[in-house]
């Protein structure tokens, strides 16, 4: 009978430390921990903001959410979490306004930086796609995005709905993304002929896709607006945060990730892409700033692996 | 009471308790949906032509898998393949591959540069298409069929097709009449596993075929149009769209759907299964 | 005549080999594809990434506290399902199997409302546990989906042990829990760690039913198959396809290991 009763307490021990070690990574940190829902575009350049912005506030820790921007109305009403939001469209954050989930926002001053649309397609250009007029010949493959998961999605529709080609574009669209880099990893892997992304998503790809710079009438520039949330838990760290993403040097760091700061300098930045592109693939071209403007970093980034 | 009898009672007190926690799982989720929302599931024509979709496909799914994985299992079972250890190994290892990992291995696989040539020359493109979805849930459905037919094999004792062959039989003939119907009850256990896996396949199906509910009817063929299967998704990456999207009644209706035809094909199952097979069911 | 035979049975054979050949070149394919298109460079360069390794240890931690989860209900189920029968036996196995036969992504959807309902969110709540987007979110899921399969493998170790010894040593005066510590657990060890190691990989292995319960948390709940969910619609196609090629790897190795513990019976 000991034997079991000796068991069964090792059971029990077992039982207890499982559970402690549970609730241990529960609740046990003391560093205070935001929450933050990005839409999957952005990724890249937050993710270097975080960085920076941890150094400076050791104790607050960010941890990112990245999906669709759409996606996250249906999360966040489930989970009523999270601290700060930023989709990839003012339309969401608006949506999100009127289920009351947003703390403060003005439209005016909390646009982080501007996304520009640019056409990709896959190396080589295979279908010689070169403006927003090409999306309408038949037989070649295009990818759109979906309007009601991401932000690209609605900018599709009102691109083409300019160009006037907008039923056409569907009847060519094999590809329906949920979000945006899905669009790029299609174009890598060649499943599409071409599609439009944002700049900032275009130069994750660079070594495996052609950047064609849109008609200056249909490339319109889409704010990015950034919002604390109302159920946040730490507001204070969360302004803070958001602070820093409108600062200057916040600033800078989405431009060097190829958004744009200042719409007068749209035609450059856009030049400066088209070369940041040749650069990644021809090694001979030396990287720096007369080469490739404000994309160095993105340009070693991709020479240093192959994919 | 004895230790024994309380030990037998903690066990099953742990085993009762589970089984009303499975319950529980399910039916706490019944206050998320009600009626109104299953009767417009229902009214949808996208619901009905994505349950034909998920049907037609894990049917075609599982006549492929039963076609290759029966006489591939009967060959493993019965023959000394060389380098069969590690061919087990690699099988078996199939089914603890996350389903991203399949999805993104189909993806890249088939768009590697001399397959997408081979492609292109034949003109059509696997990724994003409908025939794609039965190749990323044939996948996880080969490898649990295989699993449980080489099982149903190995349960036949060779000696009986040695005393048909020795009374004159030919090979083919004591296959169908003797190794067949003695493996008869493993064989269906294996074709009803491999069906569940493939209605159950989501991952894989999400990287490698996208969605369809949005795409231009001009992006479907004549049979699809024909069958009803045009513009709709499997029920799995359905359910995942509705509630992303917020729609969260009807995606946990689907998600019931989905638990009710697991439940009976599960049920079918264990039916004509014996204790033995089930035992050592993946 | 006796050469014809011989022809004949060759072709059989070869017949039927053609499709583990046919099998076999479908995976290699798949994975040796992927391997050329990712090249041992990046695999390297992007292994020395910490984020990667953080990924890999979170992976083998939560899915360890899973397994060991699993295993305590695992073996008094499975043990009692091998010994005794139940009222409305095949109802009640189905119960058992649902977790893990229904679709994961199903599951997962069901387990964020069960957290949501009445005594589950109370209790996590008085707890000061979080499930979503948390760690502790991913374990659960984890352990959801495995218990069934583990229930089942715990089943078959004991079916694999003879009553008879049980008996034994119940005749010679011995408790049954007795019994069930000294005799049963010990000889049916082999195949229990067997169990383990499977369900072990199989919960590593566990993303579908976390995409709906847990969310990706970059750098906290992104175990290894939703690293490479996240990092591909992330644009970054290089690191997806290592931290794949690594889930491929544990695949294979976990496989060796059930095989040199297990022996042959337990691959198959």
């Amino acid at each position: 009978m000991s034997q079991t009763k000796r068991s069964s307490k090792f059971i029990i021990i077992l039982f207890v430390v499982g559970f402690l070690s549970l609730t241990l990574t529960g609740c046990g940190r003391k560093e205070k921990r935001l929450l933050f829902h990005a839409g999957a575009g952005q990724r890249s350049s937050l993710d270097e903001i975080a960085q920076v912005f941890q150094q400076r506030h050791p104790d607050v820790k960010v941890d990112f959410s990245y999906k669709g921007s759409g996606y996250f109305l249906a999360d966040v009403t489930l989970s009523q979490e999270g601290d700060l939001y930023m989709p990839g469209e003012e339309f969401y954050l608006l949506q999100a306004a009127d289920r009351e989930f947003i703390a403060d926002y003005d439209p005016k001053t909390d646009i982080a930086a501007c996304f520009v649309p640019v056409i990709i397609t896959p190396e080589g250009n295979p279908q010689n796609v070169r403006s927003v007029f090409d999306f309408a010949k038949p037989g070649i493959r295009v990818g759109l995005g979906d309007p009601k998961a991401c932000a690209i999605g609605i900018w599709h529709e009102k691109i083409f709905q300019k160009a006037g080609i907008l039923e056409k574009v569907r009847k060519n669209t094999t590809m329906d993304a949920k979000c945006i880099p899905e669009l790029g990893n299609a174009c890598q892997l060649k499943a599409i002929d071409a599609t439009i992304v944002w700049a900032t998503t275009a130069v994750l790809y660079l070594k495996d896709i052609e950047i064609i710079p849109m008609e200056p009438e249909y490339r319109e520039l889409v704010g990015l607006p950034v919002a604390v949330l109302r159920f946040s838990q730490y507001p204070d760290e969360a302004k803070k945060l958001k602070e820093f993403i409108l600062s200057d040097e916040g600033k800078d760091i989405f431009h060097s990730h190829a958004y744009c700061i200042d719409p007068t300098k749209t035609d450059e930045d856009m030049k400066w892409l088209v070369e940041a592109c040749k650069a990644s693939k021809d090694t001979s071209i030396s990287v720096s700033e007369q080469t490739v403007g404000h994309l160095v970093k993105e340009v070693k980034r991709s020479r240093e692996t192959r994919r | 009471m004895s230790g024994s009898t309380r030990f037998v009672c903690l066990f099953y007190a742990i085993t009762i308790v589970f089984i009303l926690s499975v319950c529980w799982l399910f039916l706490s989720n019944i206050g998320y949906t009600d009626t109104r929302s299953v009767l417009e599931l229902f009214g949808r024509p996208w619901f009905w032509k994505s349950v034909k979709l998920s049907l037609l496909t894990s049917f075609v799914t599982t006549i492929i898998a039963i076609c290759v994985g029966i006489p591939a299992s009967y060959a493993l079972s019965r023959f000394n393949i060389p380098g069969k250890t590690i061919i087990d190994i690699v099988f078996a290892s199939v089914i603890v591959l996350p389903a991203s990992t399949i999805g993104l291995c189909l993806m890249v696989a088939f768009q590697y540069e001399p397959i997408l040539k081979i492609q292109q020359a034949l003109g059509f493109r696997v990724v994003h298409s409908i025939p794609s979805i039965i190749i990323a849930q044939l996948v996880l459905a080969l490898a649990f069929g295989i699993k449980a037919w080489r099982v149903a094999f190995d349960d036949v004792n060779p000696r009986y097709e040695h005393v048909a062959r020795s009374l004159g039989s030919s090979r083919m003939r004591t296959f169908w009449k003797v190794t067949l119907p003695l493996a008869k009850e493993g064989i269906l256990a294996g074709i009803i596993l491999a069906w569940t896996r493939a209605m159950a396949e989501f991952g894989a199906v999400l990287l490698f075929s996208s969605t369809f509910r949005n795409r231009h009817e001009t992006q479907f063929s004549h049979i699809t149009k024909f069958l009803g299967i045009d513009r709709a998704d499997i029920l799995p990456v359905g359910m995942w769209m509705e509630i992303e999207g917020g729609n969260i009644e009807q995606g946990i209706a689907i998600g019931f759907v989905l638990v009710i035809i697991t439940f009976m094909s599960v049920y079918t199952l264990n039916k004509i299964s014996g204790k033995g097979l089930q035992a050592r069911k993946i | 005549m006796k050469k014809h035979s011989q022809l004949k049975r060759i072709s059989w054979v070869i017949f039927f080999s053609s499709f583990v050949v046919i099998i076999l070149a479908g995976i290699g394919f798949l994975i040796i594809t992927n391997a050329f298109f990712l090249g041992f460079g990046d695999f390297l360069y992007y292994l020395q990434k910490s984020r990667t390794w953080i990924n890999i240890v979170t992976t083998i931690w939560t899915a360890s506290i899973a397994t060991v989860l699993s295993m305590f209900i695992g073996i008094p189920v499975g043990y009692i399902l091998s010994r005794y029968k139940f009222p409305c036996q095949k109802f009640m196995d189905t119960l058992i199997d649902l977790p893990v036969m229904v679709p994961p992504a199903a599951v997962g959807l069901f387990l964020l409302g069960l957290f949501k309902t009445f005594p589950l969110s109370g209790m996590t709540s008085i707890l000061g546990i979080k499930v979503d987007h948390a760690l502790p979110g991913v374990i659960v899921a984890q352990f959801t989906v495995t218990v069934s399969f583990c229930i089942r493998l715990t089943m078959a170790s004991f079916e694999t042990v003879s009553p008879r010894y049980e008996y034994v040593g119940r005749s010679l005066g011995a408790s049954l829990p007795y019994t069930f510590f000294k005799i049963t657990l010990p000889l049916a060890k082999n195949s229990l760690i067997v169990a383990l190691i499977i369900v072990w990989a199989r919960a590593c292995a566990e993303w579908e039913s976390l995409m709906l319960f847990v969310g990706g948390i970059q750098g906290r709940t992104d175990v290894m198959p939703f690293a490479v969910y996240l990092d591909f619609v992330g644009g970054k196609l290089g690191w997806a396809l290592t931290t794949s090629m690594f889930c491929v790897l544990i695949a294979i190795v976990s496989m060796y290991a059930v095989y040199r513990i297990g022996g042959k019976a337990h691959v198959r």
